[in-house]
């Protein structure tokens, strides 16, 4: 493989990408959304996490915490518990949102998109092997999905921790917990969002369509949400180790069937 | 020496056979035309030529190189126009030919940016350079999509329908670019076109397709004559008489006469005989005018390829 044609291939999509509204507007909007908003309404209205329905999340995350943490937490008042555990817990599963989010959105309109406007056909007749191609793609939507993630976990704990130190005392974040999740755990989901998104694209004629069905890929991580809150799962380093360990292994299936998808004949027979 | 070399190409797609058994050879400089109806194969044969898709059975040899075993190299050496545009059309025209001569590996930045500014100027693009695809006129992008097919310079160029949305002054430009690659530079150019005007001025020899497989392959004006069916020659006269009359019936290789409009129309054995008649008439002291060869157009002899089959 050529490194030099797949750089050549993952600029082209960058630039085409970063002019493309479609694609930047949830790019930006998820991340800040889910990042800085509901981080501060959590962490500045305190009152609203002592109601009775937080009492019942709270009965079934509390003693399933580690010892360390549990210990950490029981002199404080029952609000501030409740910030620690939405933040430093209950979030965390949305923040793997943002690296599937932007990968999928990304990969649809670089695979799906790039066949829907009659671009593919220039593209494929182009000395490029099909691993460089698909290297360049996959490499535009891993990137951007890193960097927005990385990004946003620098921003959201300088948020937590500026919002949140007066009254604790120390700093939520970092902690392990969260950099697993972040180093090891999000690019395997972006990775994730890939493969879907490759294998989805062959199937389907339109950017948008695309989008749609990679966007069900949110419901593993939606159900590790469900799974924490009901006292299932709690999402410490070991527990996210174990769970990127399980990804990569659906990472390898469904690039296995990406790449026997991604070919030239079957790309062509159905931009049709 | 041979450019293209297509032996017995099949292609079958689930079922439907898109082209049937192709087998033609195109010389180094020659242009040469893929003329037939929608759904013939021509798009299917130039995929296949490009090594974009594998052909079901059967080989062919571009600039000497399997499109089955080295795909790769086959798109290096060749330019293409595909059937749309394919232009990225968030990029700007200047972007779009930087990529395309990149990745086709015009490497050093002179010489690119040369190339680039003599095409974009030869097709008056220059000034809009920075200006975003989208933004262009459906000719503009053609002239784009074609200069990209063009910027590597390739030995061998497939262009499909190089004419199509562009008026009438950009067509006859591209004409006139086809003809000086062909000529002056030897790029071999295979032409896929529903223009037979295009067909008739430009290609040396042109392969009419139906239904995938090939049902003609000859110069346009061996295609007219052949839908002729026979050598027929208009000889004006300045007076047509009995005894000129005569004189042409008794000519040798003469088969048929009729007085047209002030005019003797000759069907004759063969276009050789035509010299025979025309110093027959001259020696019965006939003052003659014109002598015109009576073909059908290339559309006609089209249409009845086309319609016989």
């Amino acid at each position: 493989m050529r490194w030099s044609r797949v750089l050549l291939v993952f600029r082209k999509d960058l630039s085409e990408v970063s002019r493309n509204w479609e694609v930047m507007a949830p790019m930006i909007l998820v991340p800040v959304i889910l990042i800085v908003i509901i981080p501060v309404m959590v962490t500045l209205v305190p009152d609203s996490m002592s109601g009775s329905g937080n009492a019942n999340l709270m009965d079934t995350i509390f003693p399933n915490l580690p010892e360390a943490v549990r210990d950490t937490l029981s002199p404080l008042p029952e609000g501030l518990q409740m910030t620690y555990i939405m933040l430093v817990y209950f979030f965390a599963p949305f923040f793997l949102v943002i690296p599937l989010m932007v990968s999928s959105v990304i990969s649809s309109d670089s695979f799906a998109g790039e066949k829907e406007r009659k671009t593919i056909e220039a593209l494929l007749a182009a000395p490029f092997t099909d691993g460089e191609l698909l290297m360049g793609k996959v490499l535009v939507s891993f990137a951007p999905a890193m960097g927005v993630t990385l990004l946003g976990f620098i921003l959201y704990t300088a948020v937590v921790d500026a919002l949140t130190v007066g009254r604790f005392g120390f700093l939520l974040l970092p902690n392990l917990t969260w950099l697993v999740m972040i180093l090891f755990l999000a690019p395997a989901v972006s990775l994730l969002g890939i493969g879907a998104t490759v294998i989805i694209s062959s199937r389907v004629k339109g950017f948008r369509e695309a989008q749609q069905l990679s966007a069900l890929m949110v419901v593993p991580v939606l159900a590790l949400l469900f799974g924490q809150a009901a006292g299932f799962i709690i999402m410490g380093p070991g527990t996210l180790l174990a769970l990127t360990v399980l990804v990569l292994v659906a990472d390898s299936a469904l690039f296995g069937v990406g790449v026997s998808v991604f070919n030239r004949e079957r790309i062509l027979s159905q931009s049709h | 020496m041979e450019s293209i070399v297509a032996e017995d190409l099949t292609k079958r797609f689930s079922g439907l056979t898109a082209v049937d058994r192709l087998s033609f050879e195109v010389e180094q400089g020659e242009i040469f035309g893929l003329l037939g109806p929608n759904g013939a194969g021509k798009t299917t044969t130039i995929r296949i030529l490009a090594s974009l898709i594998q052909p079901s059975e059967g080989e062919a040899y571009v600039g000497g190189l399997s499109v089955r075993d080295d795909a790769l190299r086959v798109r290096e050496i060749i330019g293409i126009l595909t059937e749309s545009p394919s232009l990225y059309e968030r990029l700007s025209a200047r972007e779009n030919l930087e990529f395309f001569a990149k990745a086709y590996g015009v490497d050093e930045p002179q010489t690119r940016g040369a190339r680039i500014r003599e095409l974009m100027e030869f097709f008056d693009l220059w000034d809009r350079r920075g200006d975003r695809a989208g933004t262009f006129s459906k000719g503009m992008k053609q002239k784009l999509a074609i200069a990209r097919a063009l910027v590597h310079q390739p030995g061998i160029l497939y262009l499909d329908e190089p004419t199509s949305g562009l008026d009438p002054k950009s067509a006859k430009d591209i004409r006139d670019l086809m003809e000086r690659l062909s000529q002056r530079e030897g790029q071999t150019i295979l032409l896929s076109t529903h223009r037979l005007e295009d067909a008739e001025r430009l290609c040396d020899r042109v392969m009419i397709i139906n239904r995938g497989a090939a049902v003609s392959v000859a110069s346009p004006r061996e295609l007219r004559q052949r839908a002729t069916g026979a050598h027929v020659v208009n000889v004006g006269l300045r007076e047509v008489t009995e005894t000129l009359r005569e004189a042409a019936e008794a000519a040798e290789g003469v088969k048929d006469i009729e007085v047209k409009d002030g005019a003797l129309s000759v069907t004759l054995a063969s276009e050789g005989y035509t010299p025979i008649l025309v110093r027959g008439l001259v020696e019965a002291g006939g003052s003659i005018m014109h002598v015109v060869p009576q073909e059908v157009s290339l559309e006609e002899a089209y249409l009845k390829v086309i319609g016989g089959e």
